[in-house]
């Protein structure tokens, strides 16, 4: 009898969490490729049809293309997570190298000013920061959006660890061949943390393509708009909305992300339990 | 500014230093020094910006005009409700958070630890809110919980019951926004408590086992307890975030009603953005900037103390 | 405060610019080239610009946008730099703000002759300031109330077409709960649709603070508490202690929370589109919708003037634009917006966007306006169009009034949120 009730009970948990998981992403999806009207009225009572377009239209993606900036977003995204993600890795790279790999006199200070502003809550510092972005004229950037997350705390302590790993006859070899310390940086340590750096890359990614209220402030213009900001907007005040284009901009902003993230599980779920050091 | 410049001049220069050591110097502030610099004027500059405008009333449209008060803005804050009502909202919703997803995922993790069949399409799932944006999240929730046509009242109709308000009830509103982050959030505490589990001796159990014990004893007595430094962990981070969230209250329901929503990230953006009071909106910015620091450093110091096991 | 270094990236960047338009005739002084800061597809539109253009050949233009829910922010930025916008384009009510804070040129002695006796008087009241013109204003836009001619028919109501036959709002109430089609609180057809504007829940100032305004009389002793119930706030913009909390406001708003609960004939959230899906009997809105059901009638649909308590009253205002203080070139920026908003150009802006004139002698060259049932908006602008209440403060008050609005559609105590709200415009106007 237990041996019966057991599959059975797994099976209702497992159709629980799928239910509770993923039925509103499947709506999410059906609804963009549904005319306007059979939205809403395909909600009450509640059927299959709920969650399936009968007849499957293109149109809110079509308009949602040729109406609104979301391609110019979507663009704009990839360029400043492209950006981010670089320049990211380059900086907490060659910082972590500096202080694990050379003995230097001060590294304990320029430590300590580094991990002060680990514990800093970023969404405090709003206000000043757009003054300080705003001032420096780059307010309505794609670089005034990714440039204040550059030089990140936490990135710097997930490479730091993975440098302090790497045992010190690594480079030992490459120093007596007389290598400066840019030509062990780039040829002797990245190479070995190839892991890691694709870890903070992906966490990098993820941090930068779903960034929102930093955006909303500092980048507004549909010229500069990432995509977040871009769907948020989407029921201007002068216009009628279109429901079903929210929902297709829904789908097209998250898409890239699962996609990467099915790619990259692995990954991403090592990158975001470390990044809850920072949490 | 001269500091950022050469911050190596600050260390007393001794005799004893050969050409080598000099250039390891060189180098190594050649190689911190883009870090540094983005560091100190975005994290170090903004911070003394905000500690120095808490105590002034000016807006954005004209900074300049600026004028000191003095400790006017944290003396708002105790005569009028905003701040108090904006803090304890904030609280609950953080309370709610973490008392959602703690045994959510603590129970979500035991399942991935397992070995039950489709953990790892358990997995996956879990995980697809937690790489979704707030922003998506938020639209998404907010066509479930429409009062009239959302997915959550055809539900809840489906099976008898009356419909609910949701979002525009003082009463629902925290409870749903509480919930929906904690739907967002309970993939990543289960990965997180999962390493926890991970790492808990397996001869542990066994030895227990073979002394008679249940399994639930055995997760009772033995793995909740190795667990707890996890779970402050867990706590820790889920209060954190939940403290920053914005997203819901932008998103969803502008801070009502009646303030019910009124994170306090929310406030300090409508504060300074909307009312264009950019002083009272730095003096939040401190409280909320002390409050965090707080919990991380009550966390630093209670990991240091005990459970070390 | 501002760094020398920060002072000096300025020039390098500014908003991504949209590529100049051309200059056809040649120029034979000094190229000027004018900044306009507004929100996408927004006044001045290109063809009176590129007309304009013709008569001064040397002033060429670049155009920056920004989304309307951040212009407030960027113009606080840009108006401020070194390289400021020469023109600002936003939101009316705003006029007052900016002036105060030095942010727009007084426009009062360019005003071309004949103008005070064109514009409509809400006009100039929201554009003025200290006494001063601030804005020459392009465009009127207000609200009425349209119905689905099929479900007011099938309940045996005709809606008032004109304005001195125009409900009252029991009247009204009567209307929605006969039209409505099944369970208050939760119809499939409701009485009084939503709101399109924000997330579509009610409150908002421009639509829904009138129902308390219409319960006062701007006739009455300007010491009654009728009396400051219609202005909503002293009208000199220094105070609103009296205004928002008064008896007829208050007995107007438990008329207003019973709508959305006790009555239950209108939502408390969004419902995309349930005008024109015919899921609403009556609903509130723009000449927008109006133009919008006029190219595509999905719908048999009619207008009915805004109901009323004693005093009928709606909102008037919308985009407008001014000179920033800052511009490099003064002179010839101040006569581009001066010019853009009279005679021809000014017809061929407005006529762009369908929404009403400012100046009286356009009326007649919109000829759907002519006839019902658009003309019930030039009717209302004309007989009982009032700013919104206008003070250098207006953001703030906009975003107190509308919460604590919303507060009593959702069910909320009148007295509290009013009292409340009066609490919060005082801290507001403090500063």
């Amino acid at each position: 009898m237990a041996r019966f009730r057991k599959p059975v009970l797994l099976a209702l948990v497992l159709a629980l969490i799928l239910l509770c998981f993923f039925a509103p992403f499947l709506w999410i999806v059906s609804n963009s490729f549904k005319p306007q009207l059979g939205i809403f009225s395909d909600v009450t009572p509640i059927s299959w049809r709920t969650f399936l377009p009968m007849d499957p239209v293109w149109e809110n993606y079509r308009s949602l293309f040729a109406r609104t900036n979301i391609l110019q977003a979507l663009l704009n995204t990839a360029i400043v997570a492209a950006g981010q993600v670089a320049l990211t890795l380059l900086l907490c790279a060659m910082a972590a190298y500096a202080l694990t790999r050379i003995r230097f006199r001060g590294s304990q200070a320029v430590f300590v000013v580094i991990l002060l502003t680990f514990l800093l809550p970023v969404e405090a510092l709003l206000v000043p920061l757009y003054q300080v972005v705003s001032g420096l004229g780059l307010s309505n950037t794609l670089t005034g959006i990714m440039i204040p997350w550059i030089a990140s705390p936490f990135g710097l302590f997930l490479l730091k660890q993975a440098f302090e790993e790497l045992p010190r006859d690594l480079e030992d070899a490459a120093r007596i061949d007389g290598a400066g310390h840019l030509r062990i940086f780039v040829s002797v340590i990245l190479p070995n943390v190839k892991v890691p750096l694709l870890t903070l890359g992906l966490v990098t990614f993820l941090f930068s393509w779903n960034s929102f209220l930093w955006p909303l402030v500092i980048a507004q213009s549909p010229e500069v708009q990432v995509i977040q900001v871009a769907i948020a907007q989407q029921g201007s005040p002068t216009q009628l909305p279109n429901w079903g284009e929210t929902f297709a901009g829904a789908t097209v902003a998250t898409l890239p992300l699962i996609v990467l993230f099915l790619l990259l599980q692995k990954y991403f779920t090592q990158g975001m339990a470390m990044s809850g050091i920072k949490g | 500014m001269t500091a950022i410049d050469c911050p190596g001049l600050a260390a007393p220069t001794r005799p004893r230093r050969t050409p080598r050591q000099r250039r390891d110097t060189r180098a190594a502030y050649a190689f911190v020094a883009p870090f540094l610099f983005l560091l100190l004027l975005f994290q170090y500059i903004p911070l003394a910006m905000m500690a120095k405008n808490a105590f002034m009333d000016y807006s954005l449209l004209n900074p300049d005009a600026a004028k000191f008060v003095g400790l006017l803005n944290f003396e708002d804050m105790l005569v009028f409700d905003d701040a108090r009502e904006s803090l304890a909202a904030t609280f609950l919703f953080a309370f709610g958070v973490v008392a959602i997803v703690i045994p959510l995922g603590f129970v979500l993790a035991l399942f991935l630890n397992s070995k039950l069949p489709a953990r790892g399409i358990v997995r996956t799932i879990i995980m697809l809110p937690v790489v979704t944006s707030a922003v998506v999240v938020a639209t998404m929730w907010n066509f479930l919980l429409d009062p009239s046509n959302g997915l959550v009242n055809g539900a809840v109709t489906a099976v008898g019951l009356p419909r609910q308000p949701f979002l525009t009830s003082p009463d629902q509103a925290l409870v749903m926004i509480a919930v929906m982050t904690a739907w967002q959030q309970v993939g990543f505490a289960a990965i997180l408590f999962l390493g926890g589990l991970q790492g808990v001796p397996k001869e542990l159990a066994e030895a227990a086992r073979i002394d008679g014990a249940t399994a639930g004893q055995v997760l009772w007595n033995i793995t909740i307890p190795l667990l707890s430094r996890t779970t402050l962990f867990v706590v820790v981070i889920m209060t954190v975030f939940s403290l920053q969230a914005f997203a819901p209250a932008f998103l969803m329901t502008d801070g009502g009603p009646q303030d019910s929503t009124n994170l306090i990230v929310y406030h300090i953006y409508k504060t300074a953005f909307v009312m264009q009071n950019a002083g009272y909106a730095s003096a939040l910015s401190v409280v909320l900037l002390v409050i965090v620091l707080g919990i991380s450093l009550l966390q630093m110091w209670l990991l240091r103390a005990r459970w070390n096991y | 405060m501002k760094p020398v270094l920060f002072a000096t990236l300025i020039g390098g960047t500014a908003l991504a610019a949209l590529p100049a338009l051309a200059q056809d005739a040649a120029c034979e002084g000094e190229p000027v080239t004018l900044r306009i800061l507004r929100t996408p597809g927004n006044y001045p539109y290109p063809a009176p610009m590129e007309a304009w253009q013709k008569d001064h050949p040397c002033v060429s233009f670049e155009i920056n946008e920004v989304p309307f829910a951040q212009l407030a922010d960027t113009i606080s930025v840009q108006a401020s730099s070194d390289n400021p916008p020469d023109i600002l384009v936003y939101d009316g009510p705003n006029t007052q703000s900016y002036a105060k804070a030095g942010i727009l040129l007084p426009l009062t002695g360019y005003l071309p002759e004949g103008w005070d006796d064109e514009i409509l008087p809400a006009t100039k009241a929201e554009h003025s300031y200290d006494g001063e013109v601030y804005s020459p204003g392009i465009e009127q836009t207000t609200v009425a109330m349209y119905y689905n001619k099929a479900l007011t028919g099938a309940a045996g109501i005709t809606p008032p077409q004109t304005l001195d036959e125009a409900w009252t709002w029991p009247e009204a109430l009567e209307a929605f709960k006969a039209c409505q089609q099944g369970e208050p609180g939760a119809p499939e057809v409701w009485g009084l649709g939503p709101t399109r504007f924000g997330n579509g829940q009610p409150g908002l100032v421009y639509q829904d603070l009138i129902y308390q305004r219409s319960a006062g009389d701007p006739d009455a002793d300007p010491e009654s508490s009728a009396w400051k119930t219609f202005w909503a706030m002293a009208p000199d913009g220094s105070t609103a202690e009296g205004y928002l909390d008064t008896p007829e406001a208050i007995e107007a708003l438990d008329f207003y929370r019973s709508l959305f609960n006790e009555e239950g004939v209108a939502p408390k959230a969004g419902i995309p589109n349930a005008f024109f899906d015919g899921k609403a009997c009556f609903y509130i809105d723009t000449p927008a919708a109006g133009s919008a059901l006029l190219k595509d009638p999905v719908i048999e649909w009619g207008i009915t003037p805004i109901p009323y308590f004693k005093t009928p009253v709606v909102h008037t205002g919308s985009t407008t634009f001014g000179v920033a203080s800052r511009s490099r070139h003064p002179e010839i920026a101040v006569q581009f917006a001066v010019d853009m908003a009279w005679g021809e150009y000014a017809y061929m802006n407005v006529s762009q966007r369908g929404n009403l004139p400012t100046l009286a002698s356009l009326f007649e060259r919109f000829p759907v306006y002519q006839d019902y049932p658009m003309k019930v908006f030039v009717d209302q602008l004309e007989a009982w169009g009032q700013p919104r209440p206008p003070s250098p403060h207006f953001a703030q008050y906009d975003r107190i009034v509308t919460d604590a609005l919303r507060s009593v559609a959702f069910g909320g105590d009148p007295e509290e949120a009013m009292a409340d709200a009066e609490r919060e415009v005082a801290r507001a106007l403090r500063r």
